[in-house]
């Protein structure tokens, strides 16, 4: 059986698939379906949902269209939540490799930079980063990678110190390969499978991290934002709860989604691997 | 001269304080085209020396002399490249490649490190390797763990015959494999050392097999050189007691035979 029909049997999996190709759709479409500024104004302001067709969840208290908003925020919130889990990856897994493969005064120096980073809740270091840099869609996905790579980093660590101690590694240094190559082609790669199996929670948190600042002010202020959104409603809280529940509902799809399409991705390959 | 001349090795292990000897004060030599056995019981020092001469790990005191140079000096890159003339075949031909490798990767490696072939040129040098140990190179694209134990010891030997090695550490080489291809792996490397004369530094607790290969043979218990001699002679007869307790302890073929009739 193929692996996509492996990881689609899985009602789990499937379900969050469904999410995840929907956010993606979404996010894909929405310059196409919403062209223009999505924060300009669209109609009178406040209208509840399923009153206009023209405007299906109903206008903000400016009178912007509520679902070109929500579509122009699954762009940044899949935007954000990607690139952010990919640096916080690709950094921990570069610098767990390397403490574990070289050991020594090498391997002091970054896990110690590794605990220091990790003894600082990772919202308060995304939050002090954007305060003192400035928000914009770059510093965002800094800073949550910022608080994010040393889970990553630890774990690719703890993957090295075992694999570097197996025959195969002997085999390549005894072929004179060179200890950087022994590191990233072959300790690396094998190392990667519990790291990657980090990663639909990282997404998550990395979405969720990016709603948190953008609803307490310091998201990037020219792209709308689910976290924003929420902000922006909860003025209105009793008047309009849908403009806090509507945003918050795809928040609450697109975490569940990424969660569980992770999770099935990680049994496929756990399957694949018990196997061979 | 000889090719590897190893002189006084010692490693310790230190646990807890107390300081194990692994190899304690050992001296040998191979010449070029010899295969030299190492014998001894679980524990005797065996594979640790198979590590120190290939610089997997540093001894504490000892000289390594190696092709008329001191091994033991040479840093990084001058090691890197000299590698290429000492070769290892490991034990376990499944724990020896990295599971993601195929055949040709296995023996990509070599070739490009040391440059012995150019990009365009290496597959076909692939296959030509692939069928010096007796196998099609049809094999090339497959993974490691899709071929059989037999086939990917074939292919570890391969991978170390590709830099033109002068001397392969083989140890525990054919331990692992059944009896049948054991001996056909036993003959592959007799005839690959008659043909370009490489010097084994063969390891081995089976008796058998090192009285099939080896020319000499030194018998290792704790860490220090019990016996050495000739491989014949002190199978056939030995002189101490390490040496007599591990003829007793092979099996003999012969007699079972005779038992059963």
């Amino acid at each position: 059986m193929s692996p996509l029909r492996r990881f689609l049997r899985t009602p789990e999996a499937f379900a969050g698939a469904i999410l995840l190709a929907a956010l993606i759709a979404m996010a894909l479409s929405a310059s196409l379906l919403f062209p223009g500024d999505p924060q300009a104004i669209a109609g009178p302001a406040m209208l509840p949902p399923f009153q206009d067709w023209s405007l299906p969840l109903g206008t903000d208290r400016l009178g912007r269209n509520v679902l070109a908003e929500l579509f122009h925020g699954a762009r940044t919130s899949l935007a954000v939540g990607l690139t952010a889990a990919a640096a916080a990856l690709v950094v921990g897994a570069v610098v767990g490799t390397l403490a574990g493969f070289a050991g020594g005064i090498v391997d002091e120096v970054l896990m110690r930079i590794t605990d220091a980073f990790q003894t600082v809740p990772s919202f308060l270091l995304a939050l002090a980063f954007v305060s003192v840099v400035g928000p914009s869609l770059g510093i965002v996905v800094i800073a949550i990678a910022l608080g994010t790579w040393t889970g990553p980093a630890r774990v690719a660590r703890a993957e090295v110190l075992s694999i570097r101690e197996r025959d195969y590694v002997a085999g390549a240094r005894v072929i004179g390969m060179h200890p950087l190559a022994i590191a990233f082609r072959e300790v690396l790669p094998n190392a990667l499978p519990p790291v990657l199996a980090m990663s639909s929670v990282i997404v998550a948190a990395a979405i969720l991290t990016e709603a948190a600042l953008s609803f307490l002010g310091l998201g990037d202020p020219n792209r709308v934002t689910w976290g924003g959104m929420i902000a922006e409603g909860r003025t209105v809280l009793r008047t309009a709860p849908f403009l806090s529940i509507v945003p918050g509902i795809a928040l609450v799809l697109t975490v569940l989604g990424v969660y569980l399409a992770g999770e099935g991705i990680v049994e496929t390959t756990a399957v694949r691997r018990g196997l061979s | 001269m000889s090719l590897l001349a190893v002189s006084n090795l010692t490693k310790r292990y230190r646990r807890g304080d107390k300081t194990i000897a692994a190899v304690d004060d050992v001296s040998f030599h191979i010449d070029p085209g010899e295969t030299l056995a190492l014998a001894g019981p679980s524990g005797s020092g065996k594979s640790t020396i198979a590590r120190l001469v290939l610089r997997l790990i540093e001894p504490d005191a000892g000289r390594i002399d190696f092709e008329g140079d001191d091994f033991l000096a040479l840093r990084s890159a001058a090691l890197r490249a000299r590698r290429a003339s000492l070769q290892m075949v490991f034990q376990d031909p499944l724990a020896a490649f990295n599971p993601r490798a195929t055949v040709a990767r296995v023996l990509d490696d070599p070739l490009r490190i040391h440059g012995i072939a150019s990009r365009t040129e290496r597959p076909r040098r692939i296959a030509a390797l692939l069928e010096r140990v007796g196998l099609t190179a049809d094999l090339a694209p497959r993974a490691i763990h899709e071929i059989s134990g037999g086939q990917r010891q074939r292919v570890a030997i391969a991978r170390a015959v590709a830099t033109k090695p002068s001397l392969i550490v083989l140890d525990e080489a054919v331990s692992a494999l059944d009896v049948s291809v054991r001996g056909q792996i036993l003959d592959l490397l007799l005839d690959l050392q008659r043909q370009e004369r490489i010097a084994y530094l063969f390891i081995s607790h089976d008796l058998g097999v090192i009285r099939a290969i080896a020319h000499r043979v030194v018998l290792l218990d704790a860490g220090r050189i019990a016996e050495s001699g000739d491989a014949c002679a002190v199978i056939d007869a030995p002189q101490s007691a390490i040496g007599k307790a591990l003829v007793a302890a092979a099996p003999r073929l012969n007699r079972t035979t005779q038992d059963a009739s």
